[in-house]
């Protein structure tokens, strides 16, 4: 699962309907109400067979898949979360979506998602 | 007795400069044949003009029909023999190519890849393109050797 439309990915029914773009608009709708920043996030740390893999990997250099991997769940976890967030408060679309990622510590990453709930129509 | 000290000596070697005889190889040989498809997916990719973009907004006036938020991201390490040189490099200062040359590859593989998903879907253009670049460092001290770079390529993909 790489890209998401209107979180039709998503599992819980909750945010299947959230709208959410990374430019200051909705296309074609007009946004009546703002609700203030909204944000995920989620802190994953690498599995340690996946991670004998990736070590092996990392001799050869290039690409590790199973990172990549790992990271795009996350992600996408940390958008879920944002999502619901602005459900929470009562949005039906989320603009200016904006990601960031750290590494916390060793094996670790923190993924950051976050945007500004909006209402629109 | 000299048998089993040859087996003793090649286990050794095999555990020792195995690896980075392999890794040598994978730098010199794996490497640029994988850096040269990606050319050629760039190349492809080209010959219609590139979909990405940094603007906020889409240029003109045109109606959008459909948008939606797409996302690449690769994770891409130096070899052993990179780091390695890299490591000596880093000692002198200035440009160290090697490094360069994996941080490249790698945006230019997610790029490529958002390309792909964007056309694949049906999208026209992606606008407010956006690069995050993380590094996932090895673990100072630690037994963990392994070191690498995310980068991630999200926008706003739309339709006319």
């Amino acid at each position: 699962m790489v890209c998401l439309g209107q979180a039709t990915i998503m599992q819980p029914a909750a945010v299947q309907n959230m709208i959410f773009s990374n430019i200051e608009t909705i296309p074609g709708m007009t946004i009546t109400q703002s609700l203030g920043v909204v944000s995920g996030s989620t802190v994953r740390a690498k599995n340690v067979f996946k991670d004998i893999g990736a070590a092996f990997k990392n001799i050869a250099g290039g690409e590790i898949k199973a990172y990549t991997e790992l990271l795009q769940e996350s992600r996408n976890e940390a958008l879920f979360r944002m999502l619901q967030d602005a459900t929470a408060r009562g949005a039906n679309a989320v603009v200016n979506v904006r990601f960031a990622t750290s590494s916390v510590a060793g094996g670790a990453a923190e993924l950051l998602a976050y945007g500004t709930a909006v209402v629109v129509q | 007795m000299a048998f089993e000290g040859l087996i003793i000596a090649a286990f050794f070697a095999a555990c020792t400069v195995g690896p980075w005889l392999l890794s040598l190889f994978a730098t010199m040989i794996y490497q640029p044949r994988k850096r040269k498809v990606l050319l050629e997916r760039e190349t492809a990719a080209a010959a219609t003009g590139d979909a990405l973009t940094t603007l906020s907004k889409p240029f003109g006036n045109r109606e959008i029909r459909e948008f939606r938020v797409m996302m690449a991201s690769v994770v891409m390490s130096p070899s052993w023999v990179q780091m390695w040189i890299g490591g000596i490099m880093s000692l002198f200062g200035g440009q160290i190519n090697v490094y360069t040359k994996v941080v490249d590859w790698a945006r230019r593989e997610a790029k490529q890849r958002l390309r792909e998903q964007v056309a694949e879907a049906g999208f026209d253009e992606v606008v407010n393109m956006r690069i995050e670049t993380t590094v996932m460092s090895k673990n100072n001290g630690g037994k963990d050797k392994t070191a690498g770079v995310e980068i991630l390529v999200y926008g706003t993909a739309i339709k006319y």
